[in-house]
C-alpha cells in the first residue's frame, strides 16, 4: 500500500472504528495518529533521498486525482501528523472528564485525515474536497459543545465566514483549469498573465477567509468556544494553516500585483491582530489573535516574494502556537476559567507548566536560539530585501514588536496573582503532549538549514541595509517583551483600548458592514417573496373560484334540474295517487274522461292529416 | 218511411226509454224490469232488423238475465221497493254531462260519417243461420271457443268468490 | 243516406250515454252492473245495424253480437260473484263504503 495513502488512511479508519465500536476512543485515536506520523515521516525520510510518491485516483474525466510527496508537501504531512498526534496526547488527558469521547476524538481523527489529503493533494480537484472537509469538521469541533450558550453561534460563524471565502478558491480553481486545461496543481503553476492576476486575488481571499486575516478575522477568536485541544490543531497546522499553506504552493505563479497585496494584507493583519491581542482579556482569544497576527506576518514572507520564509515560520510557529495553546488549556482546567482576570498567578501554581509556556512564549516572541527566531528573522530579512520594503518591513517589525509586548504581557499576569489552582486530572498526558510540542519549538530551528537543503532554496543573504537584519528583529522583540512586561495594556494602548477590545469594530465592525446589509437584502428577499406568494396564492384562489363556481353550477344547475326534475316527478307520483281513490265510480269517471280525451287527440289527428 | 224504419224507431225508442227509466224510478225492482223491457224492445228491434237468430237470442237471454238480476235486487238492497224513496246516486252533474257528451259524439259520428250505399236484401233467416253456424264453426272457430272457455272461467271464479269462506279450526 | 241506419245509430248513442251515466251516477253495484249492460246493448244495436245495413252477407257481425252477449254474461257472473263476497263480508253493496283499493 502506498504511504501517501497509509498517511491519510490511517487516521480515517480508526474514526471509522471509533465510530463502530464505540470504545477505547482515546486509544485507537493515538494509535491511527501515529500510523499516520510514521507514514508521514517515511515520506519525508523519502523525500530526503530525493524519492517522490505518487498517487493517481481515478477522478474526473481526464483529470485523475492526484496524491503526491514532494519534499514541500511531505514537511507539510510531517509536521500536521507530528503537530496533531502530540496534541492527541494531550487531549487524552485534557478530555478525561468529557462524557463523549468517541465523538470527539473520531471528528479530531476526521479532521486530520482531511487535513492530511489537502496538504499532499496533487490536483485542485482534491484540494477543494479536503478544503471543504476540513471546514467540516472544524465547524463539528468549535461546535463540539453545543449546548453551552453561544457555542453554536461562534461555530457557525466559523463556517460561514470561511466558506463565504471559500468562494474565492472556488473562482480562482475554475480560473486556474480553465486557463491551464489540467487540474494538476503543479501544471497550472505556469499559468501568467490576467489568469494568474485573478487566481492569484481569489486565492487570496480564500486563504484570508481560512487564514484569519483582516478583516475576516473576527471568527477565529470566537471559535475560542471548542475544546482547547481542538484550538490547538486548528490554530497551529491545520485549519487555519491551510490559507498560508495554499498562498506557500502557489507562491511560484503569483505575479507581483498580487503579491503585493498579499503582503499589505499580512501586515495590517499583524498589526491589527496584535493589537488585538495585546488588548484582549481572555487568554485563550489573545492566543487565537496572535494567530491572526503570527499568519499575516506568513503573508508579509510570501508577499516578499520569499515563500520559504513563511514556511519556516508556520513550521516553528504550529508547534509553538499548539504548545501555547496547551498551556493555556492545562491553566483553564485549573481555574475553570480563559478570563485572564481569574488566571492570575495561575502559573505560579504550576511553575513546570509555566516553563514551558514561556519557554513557547519567548519562542514566538523571537528570541535566539529557539526556532521561531530563525523563521522571523528570515521573514524580516525577506521584507527588508523585497521591492516593496518601505511598505512591507515596518509593518513586519511591528508585528514582531507586537509579539513580544503580548506574549510578555501575558506571562506577567500568569505570573503575578494569587495561588488558588485546584488539582486536575490527566495532568500527564496533557503536560507530556505539551512537553513534545515545546520541546520542538525550541529545537526546530536547528533543523531550517536541513529543510533548506531539502526544499533545495535558500533565504536570500544579500541585505540592501547597513546593518544585518538581526538586529532589527532582536531589537524588536526585545523591546516588545520589554513593554509588555512592565507596562499594563492600558498603559501601552492609552484610548485605542476599548476599540481594540471591541476588535476594531471599524463603521460598527462585522455586522454593520456585512450582517446589516445582508439583512436588509434578506428582509427585501422576504418582501419579494411575499408579493410571490401573494401572486401565487391568488392564482391558487382563482383556479378555487373557478372550482367553487363550477361546483356552484354542478350544484344548481344540472344538480337542481336532476333534483327538480325527481321532486316533480315525486310530486305527480303523490298527486296521481290521490287520484287513486279507490272509488269505483270516481275511477270509472276517470276512465271515461280519459278514454274521451284519447278519442278526441284521435280524433284531432284525423282532421288535421 | 217503411214500415220497417218505423218499426226500428219504434222500439228504438221503446228501448232507449226503458233504458231512461231503468235510472228514474227509486224502485229496484222496477228497474230490473225496466231493463228487462229494454233489452225485450232492443230483442224486437233485432228482429225488425231482419236479424231473426240474434232477436230471438237476444229476448230469450235477457228475460232470464233479467230475472236472476231483480232476484238479486230483492235480496241485496235495504230498500228493493224504493218506498223511501232514498236518492241512491252521487256526482249526478258529471255522470249527466258525460252521458250527454258521449251521446252527442256518437250521434255527430253516425251523422257525419258518409256510411255509402246501404244493403237493401239480407239473407232469409234460414239462410243467416247456416250462416253463422259455418261461420262459428269454420273461420271464427278460435274466438267462439276461447269465448266458451272464458264463460266457464267466469262462472267458476264467480263461484269460488261467492261460496261462504271455510273457516280452517285448528285442531289441538 | 237512409234513415233506418241512422235511426239504429242514434238508438246505440242514445243507450250508451244512458249507460255511462248510470254507470257512474249509481251508487250500487247491481245498478252500477245495469248501466254497463245499457252500454253493451248499445254496441250491440250498432253492431247489429252496420251488419243489416252495411254488410248482410257477411256472418262475422252477428258473430261479433255473440261476442257481446258472452261478455254481457261473464259480466254478470262474475259482477254477482263479487256482489254476493262482498255482501257477505260488509253487509252491503253500496259501492261509496268500497274504498279498500285506495292507493
Amino acid at each position: 500500500m502506498n504511504l501517501i495513502a497509509a498517511a491519510i488512511l490511517a487516521p480515517l479508519s480508526m474514526m471509522v472504528l471509533i465510530l463502530l465500536l464505540r470504545r477505547f476512543p482515546a486509544v485507537l485515536a493515538l494509535l491511527g495518529a501515529t500510523v499516520g506520523m510514521f507514514a508521514s515521516l517515511y515520506l519525508l525520510a523519502d523525500a530526503f533521498n530525493g524519492q517522490g510518491n505518487q498517487l493517481i485516483l481515478p477522478g474526473l474525466p481526464d483529470m485523475p486525482l492526484r496524491l503526491i510527496s514532494t519534499p514541500l508537501t511531505a514537511l507539510l504531512s510531517t509536521l500536521v501528523a507530528v503537530v496533531s498526534n502530540l496534541v492527541l496526547v494531550y487531549a487524552v488527558g485534557y478530555m478525561k472528564k468529557d462524557s463523549e469521547k468517541v465523538r470527539f476524538f473520531a471528528t479530531m481523527l476526521l479532521f486530520v485525515s482531511a487535513m492530511q489529503t489537502l496538504v499532499l493533494a496533487g490536483d485542485w480537484i482534491l484540494l477543494l474536497a479536503a478544503w471543504e472537509l476540513i471546514g467540516l469538521s472544524s465547524y463539528l469541533l468549535i461546535g463540539f459543545w453545543y449546548r453551552r450558550p453561544g457555542v453554536t453561534s461562534a461555530a457557525t460563524r466559523a463556517f460561514l465566514v470561511t466558506r463565504s471565502a471559500d468562494l474565492g478558491l472556488y473562482i480562482a480553481v475554475f480560473i486556474l483549469i480553465a486557463s491551464a486545461g489540467s487540474s494538476d496543481i503543479a501544471t497550472t503553476l505556469n499559468t501568467g498573465g490576467n489568469a494568474a492576476i485573478a487566481a492569484g486575488f481569489f486565492l487570496l481571499v480564500a486563504a484570508m477567509g481560512k487564514s484569519a486575516q483582516t478583516p475576516l478575522h473576527d471568527w477565529l477568536q470566537r471559535a475560542m468556544a471548542g475544546p482547547t485541544p481542538v484550538s490547538a490543531l486548528l490554530h497551529s497546522a491545520t485549519l487555519v494553516a491551510a490559507g498560508a499553506i495554499l498562498l506557500i504552493r502557489v507562491a511560484p505563479m503569483l505575479p507581483p500585483e498580487v503579491l503585493l497585496v498579499i503582503g499589505l494584507v499580512g501586515g495590517v493583519t499583524t498589526v491589527v491582530a496584535g493589537l488585538i491581542a495585546l488588548g484582549e482579556r481572555d487568554l485563550k482569544r489573545l492566543t487565537a489573535a496572535s494567530t491572526s497576527s503570527q499568519y499575516g506576518l506568513m503573508l508579509v514572507a510570501v508577499g516578499a516574494g520569499v515563500p520559504l520564509a513563511a514556511l519556516l515560520h508556520l513550521i516553528a510557529h504550529a508547534t509553538i502556537k499548539s504548545g501555547l495553546f496547551l498551556g493555556a488549556g492545562i491553566f483553564q482546567h485549573s481555574r475553570n476559567s480563559t478570563v485572564l482576570v481569574n488566571l492570575q498567578g495561575a502559573g505560579r501554581d504550576r511553575p513546570r507548566v509555566f516553563f514551558g509556556y514561556a519557554l513557547a512564549a519567548l519562542a514566538l516572541a523571537g528570541i535566539p536560539p529557539m526556532s521561531g527566531y530563525f523563521s522571523k528573522e528570515a521573514i524580516i530579512a525577506a521584507s527588508l530585501a523585497s521591492p516593496n520594503a518601505l511598505l512591507l518591513a515596518p509593518l513586519a517589525l511591528a508585528g514582531t514588536l507586537l509579539t513580544g509586548a503580548y506574549m510578555a504581557r501575558a506571562l506577567r499576569i500568569l505570573w503575578h496573582g494569587d495561588r488558588k489552582s485546584h488539582k486536575i486530572v490527566g495532568l500527564y498526558w496533557m503536560g507530556a503532549g505539551l512537553a513534545g510540542l515545546v520541546t520542538l519549538a525550541v529545537i526546530l530551528g536547528v533543523t531550517f538549514p536541513d529543510i533548506e537543503t531539502l526544499l533545495n532554496t535558500r533565504l536570500p543573504e544579500n541585505t540592501p541595509t547597513r546593518f544585518p537584519p538581526e538586529i532589527f528583529g532582536l531589537g524588536a522583540a526585545v523591546g516588545g517583551l520589554i513593554l509588555g512586561w512592565f507596562f499594563t495594556a492600558r498603559r501601552l494602548l492609552g484610548p485605542l483600548l476599548p476599540w481594540v477590545q471591541q476588535g476594531f469594530t471599524i463603521a460598527g465592525g462585522f455586522d454593520n458592514l456585512m450582517v446589516r446589509p445582508a439583512f436588509a437584502i434578506a428582509r427585501s428577499c422576504e418582501r419579494l417573496e411575499r408579493i410571490l406568494y401573494a401572486g401565487v396564492f391568488a392564482v391558487g384562489r382563482f383556479g378555487l373560484d373557478i372550482g367553487r363556481a363550477v361546483r356552484h353550477n354542478d350544484e344548481q344547475g344540472i344538480d337542481g334540474l336532476i333534483f327538480s326534475l325527481v321532486r316533480n316527478t315525486v310530486e305527480l307520483g303523490s298527486r296521481a295517487r290521490s287520484l287513486q281513490s279507490g272509488l269505483i265510480h270516481r275511477e270509472m269517471a276517470i276512465t271515461v274522461v280519459g278514454t274521451a280525451l284519447i278519442l278526441a287527440a284521435l280524433l284531432l289527428a284525423l282532421l288535421v292529416y | 218511411m217503411t214500415a220497417q224504419m218505423f218499426f226500428i224507431g219504434f222500439f228504438g225508442l221503446a228501448g232507449v226509454w226503458f233504458g231512461i227509466v231503468v235510472f228514474r224510478t227509486f224502485s229496484m225492482v222496477r228497474s230490473a224490469l225496466a231493463l228487462l223491457f229494454s233489452q225485450t224492445a232492443l230483442g224486437a228491434m233485432f228482429l225488425s232488423m231482419q236479424a231473426e237468430f240474434l232477436g230471438v237470442l237476444q229476448i230469450m237471454m235477457m228475460a232470464t238475465e233479467m230475472s236472476i238480476m231483480a232476484i238479486f235486487m230483492v235480496m241485496f238492497m235495504m230498500d228493493p221497493g224504493g218506498l223511501g224513496e232514498m236518492d241512491m246516486t252521487h256526482q249526478k252533474r258529471l255522470s249527466l254531462g258525460a252521458g250527454i257528451v258521449s251521446f252527442m259524439a256518437a250521434v255527430a259520428v253516425a251523422v257525419f260519417v258518409d256510411w255509402g250505399p246501404l244493403a237493401s236484401v239480407s239473407p232469409d233467416a234460414a239462410q243467416q243461420t247456416i250462416d253463422l253456424g259455418l261461420e262459428l264453426l269454420g273461420r271464427s272457430m278460435l274466438i267462439f271457443e276461447t269465448a266458451g272457455i272464458t264463460i266457464l272461467t267466469a262462472m267458476i271464479a264467480a263461484t269460488a268468490v261467492a261460496i261462504q269462506p271455510v273457516k280452517r279450526t285448528r285442531e289441538q | 243516406m237512409s234513415i233506418e241506419l241512422l235511426l239504429a245509430l242514434i238508438t246505440g248513442a242514445a243507450l250508451f250515454g244512458v249507460g255511462i251515466y248510470g254507470a257512474l251516477s249509481q251508487t250500487n253495484l247491481v245498478m252500477i252492473m245495469m248501466g254497463i249492460e245499457l252500454i253493451l246493448a248499445g254496441a250491440m244495436v250498432n253492431l247489429v245495424a252496420f251488419w243489416r245495413y252495411l254488410h248482410p252477407d257477411n256472418p262475422a257481425g252477428q258473430m261479433f253480437v255473440l261476442i257481446i252477449m258472452t261478455v254481457m254474461a261473464i259480466e254478470m257472473a262474475v259482477g254477482f260473484g263479487v256482489a254476493i263476497a262482498r255482501f257477505r263480508a260488509k253487509g252491503s253493496v253500496e259501492m261509496e263504503e268500497a274504498a279498500e283499493l285506495k292507493g
